[in-house]
């Protein structure tokens, strides 16, 4: 009994080591250097934060940028929500799973895409030019604020429509029916019942996306540049570019606190979702009337239009040459074209990526599966551990990159050379998805299965294998999936410490996109349809085996 | 066979099974009857070993088992929302003890048919468990506890979920099976028809402790406190201390020592015929009349205003008749207080 104990407390030990080693200690460094960068307590780094109109200028950037997008956003995702919710058509959860796919997209991929579809360069304007033989380029949003803004929509529009659609559809008709029994004319429907009925959804949402939009790092070092840094953008740069280490930490610190903020806010706003008034009458119907029916086309068109435009761009600009199909862009990628800045050829890094992403699955699935019992055991150690392994969720990939090279650049943990920082970096980020997704499954076993199998003579290891396992399957591969996307698609932390040979796909398409030339840049385009098309695989394994809450946000 | 010795059990400070002692003897079923909350599926969770934190002794065969896990005891148990595995066919949830036990592949597939067989589900082997009805699944729980040839049967309100007409019918076959296998058994249950139906022995539980353990109809006859009574649907109890009581029925002074209540039987309560002197003749009115099919319960009130209810097969009895009842003197039954 004794060593039983003892042994449980060894295993559940293994997951909060794992985030007190490469979670809580590269944080509490970056505490360090961002205070006592010299060894004494120092504010210089706070003080040329708050006094240099430049800095200050990049928080109100960051917060206005993502007031701007949460608010598009919700313009957008509301009125689709609403017909998503009411009305039954061909195609419907198809294409709420296709409005989904932008979620599990490496922000790479998706800014490329968006220059592909946007650019000055980009398939918009070559069709507009040759429709309407234009001299001029119409569309300019190379650069802009607006570019980003859109692409922001695109990667929130399916958070927002998912979890509005979800609601209004538990919000019973029978409101509806007494409201207008009552008198009440559909005018009086937007403004009395069904407005004030979504707002907990919406603020929801919104905060949501306001975190997503206020952390985005990727869309915003490709499309906006240095002209437009965010937060997140700054810190990589004061880090990377300019070797300002107390200020990037200092800037870090301000991230973090913000984003905890932020985190208890949506908790709370989630909180208050729970006030539903739920009713397992489906409100959907047919639409009807003209109305109706072109509310639906709207819809219809708006959500592919939005999700599937840059990607299609993407490809057609990667195998189009001058009106052609031509494959060399593909073929160009098992050779590093002449002055690149990479290591390696290209096509490498897939291998690299593969290899990462298959590590950091099997770590973050192990650690994930003790950490998800050591969560559903009865105590109070279970309930801090819960928000305990989300925290990596709510941490930016950059301060956790910022982070791992500060902290793990000294024996006995001197990873800061060695390849494995990149695996462990990709486990840490996704082991909040594979706990997520292991969750639901594992509080659905009840526990007089076990008991049963227990007393029918099994031993606990037994039990694991011929009672859990086997019911936890599906969220167990849905989490594996997760785990492999996301550590395919890592951009923010991967920047940091995944260097020289080591680098992975995003990084690559990020470095290609830097080097002069088009034969970079198309080779970019190249490697982002391959990377597109391996998450886009992962997003199907994950929306066909998901149940019914696993893996939501 | 089973002996509980002094067993108590607490969930944090919530005191669950106060001083418990019980003797289960070989080869009969005893009913662990009682209302929900009074410690009787506890009780059965310390018996399999599911339970390990309790104070008390718990001897099989003169062997102290309180060292063997869960999974060595050998003990077969019965969940109330069966526990079948949703992932296994019917053959291999009846399977699973069999396979525990290292048996060979033919000799669990001989085992499992004659189980089928026995509990009336032959052709199901296949079938996914989710797909089988409330009354298929008790009986495939049933056959998947029998399995391993278990020491000990315990099953943890095993009608609980079914509906009212199943449960009838399946208690008696129940018993039936766990008889013809010749096992021990303890039977958990809320209801006393259900336990009057199955049980051999009946200990009624309340509050963490064992307040009367009887054979079925020694405890219908003399329940031995106000709980017991109570809880088999005897609703004419009175405080000893009501004046009107004891003069009514008589009741001698040396009855008032024994500081509890009085029950009047409802079994010796009947409409007078003036022959039986030895009988107690009161005079009432009837004051509400419940129609339950072959018999009618009946609420009397008398001149001293004292509730008395009893059944009568006489249907033609309305509120307002005046009528002669007569209670016989084997019918009055002091209860003694029920201790916590």
């Amino acid at each position: 009994m004794r060593r039983a104990r003892e042994l449980s407390i060894c295993i559940y030990g293994i997951p909060l080591a794992f985030l007190g080693v490469f979670f809580v200690y590269p944080l509490l460094s970056i505490l360090d250097v961002s205070l006592r960068p010299a060894g004494a307590l120092d504010l210089s780094g706070f003080a040329s934060l708050l006094s240099t109109d430049y800095y200050l200028g990049t928080l109100i950037f960051t917060v206005y940028q993502a007031v701007i997008s949460t608010v598009f956003t919700l313009l957008l995702a509301t009125p689709c929500a609403f017909v998503f919710a009411r009305y039954r058509f061909r195609g419907r959860s198809l294409l709420l799973s296709l409005a989904t796919l932008p979620f599990v997209l490496p922000t790479v991929v998706v800014a490329l895409a968006f220059a592909s579809l946007l650019g000055k360069n980009g398939l918009l304007n070559d069709v507009m030019s040759s429709l309407f033989s234009l001299d001029y380029t119409l569309i300019q949003l190379e650069r802009t604020l607006a570019m980003i803004i859109i692409v922001h929509v695109f990667y929130n529009f399916a958070v927002a429509l998912r979890i509005m659609t979800s609601y209004w559809s538990s919000v019973g008709i029978a409101v509806e029916e007494a409201a207008r029994c009552l008198g009440a004319d559909e005018r009086a429907l937007w403004r009395e019942i069904r407005l004030p009925l979504i707002r907990p959804a919406m603020l929801s949402a919104g905060a949501l996306v306001f975190i997503f939009s206020f952390t985005s790092f990727g869309v915003i070092l490709i499309l906006g540049g240095i002209r437009f840094a965010t937060l997140e953008v700054q810190i990589y740069y004061q880090a990377v570019n300019m070797f300002n280490l107390p200020l990037a930490a200092a800037l870090s610190l301000v991230q973090i606190l913000s984003m905890m903020a932020m985190m208890m806010l949506y908790t709370s706003t989630q909180k208050r979702l729970h006030l539903a008034i739920a009713s397992s009458r489906t409100i959907a119907r047919r639409a009807r009337t003209g109305l109706e029916r072109l509310a639906v086309g709207c819809c219809v068109a708006l959500v592919s239009g939005l999700t599937l435009a840059p990607l299609l761009a993407l490809v057609s600009r990667s195998v189009l040459a001058s009106g052609r199909l031509d494959f060399s862009n593909y073929a160009s990628l098992t050779e590093k074209s002449r002055g690149s800045l990479l290591f390696i050829a290209p096509l490498d890094s897939v291998f690299n990526s593969l290899r990462f992403a298959l590590m950091a699955m099997i770590a973050a699935l192990i650690l994930g599966m003790i950490a998800s019992y050591l969560i559903q055991r009865p105590g109070r150690l279970a309930r801090l551990a819960d928000p305990l392994f989300m925290l990596p969720l709510a941490t930016s990939a950059v301060t956790l990159g910022f982070g791992f090279i500060i902290a793990l650049d000294e024996p006995p943990l001197n990873l800061r050379a060695s390849w494995l920082i990149i695996p462990i970096s990709h486990t840490l980020v996704a082991l909040p998805f594979v706990i997520r997704s292991v969750l639901p499954s594992l509080r659905a076993i009840p526990p007089s299965l076990r008991e049963a199998a227990r007393v029918l003579g099994a031993k606990p290891l037994d039990t694991l294998l011929t009672i859990d396992l086997p019911l936890l399957g599906r969220g167990l591969v849905v989490g594996a999936t997760f785990a492999f996307t996301v550590s395919m698609g890592e951009f923010g932390a991967s920047l940091f410490v995944a260097q020289r040979e080591w680098v992975t796909i995003p990084v690559v398409i990020y470095r290609l996109i830097g080097d002069p030339g088009m034969a970079s840049y198309r080779q970019s385009l190249a490697m982002s349809v391959v990377l597109m098309l391996v998450c886009a695989g992962g997003f199907i394994v994950i929306e066909r085996l998901r149940i019914a809450g696993v893996g939501e946000f | 066979m089973l002996r509980l010795q002094g067993v108590s059990h607490a969930y944090g400070d919530i005191v669950s099974l106060r001083d418990v002692s019980l003797d289960v003897v070989g080869g009969e079923i005893l009913c662990l009857l009682g209302p929900s909350g009074c410690g009787k599926t506890t009780l059965l969770r310390i018996i399999a070993g599911l339970e390990t934190e309790y104070e008390g002794v718990i001897a099989f065969h003169g062997e102290d088992i309180r060292p063997i896990p869960a999974h060595e005891r050998g003990f077969g148990l019965m969940f109330q929302d069966f526990a079948l595995f949703p992932h296994l066919s019917v053959a291999d949830n009846i399977a699973y003890g069999l396979k525990r036990l290292g048996l060979k592949r033919k000799a669990i597939g001989n085992q499992v048919e004659s189980l089928l067989a026995r509990v009336g589900l032959a052709d199901l082997d296949e079938r996914d468990v989710a797909s089988l009805s409330g009354g298929q699944q008790q009986r495939v729980a049933l056959a998947r506890s029998l399995a391993p040839n278990p020491r000990l049967l315990m099953l943890d309100e095993p009608l609980g979920s079914l509906d009212a007409q199943l449960r009838d019918q399946l208690a008696l076959e129940l018993r039936r099976i766990v008889k013809n296998t010749g096992l021990s058994a303890i039977y958990v249950t809320h209801d006393h028809r259900e336990a009057y139906a199955v049980a051999d022995r009946i200990a009624v539980m309340n509050m963490g402790s064992v307040k009367q353990h009887d054979k079925p109809r020694d405890l219908y006859r003399r329940p031995r406190c106000k709980f017991v009574a109570r809880f088999l649907g005897m609703t004419n109890v009175y405080p000893n201390s009501d004046s009107r009581i004891l003069n009514l029925l008589g009741v001698t002074q040396s009855w008032r020592s024994l500081a509890g209540s009085i029950l009047i039987h409802p079994a010796g309560i009947k409409l007078s015929d003036d022959i039986d002197s030895s009988a107690l003749s009161i005079d009432s009115i009837v004051e509400s009349v419940v129609f339950r099919g072959g018999f009618i319960d009946v609420t009397v009130l008398t001149e001293t205003d004292l509730r008395i209810s009893f059944a009568l097969a006489d249907l033609s009895l309305s509120v307002g008749d005046k009528i002669r009842i007569s209670v016989s003197r084997d019918a009055i039954i002091p209860l003694e207080e029920s201790h916590v």
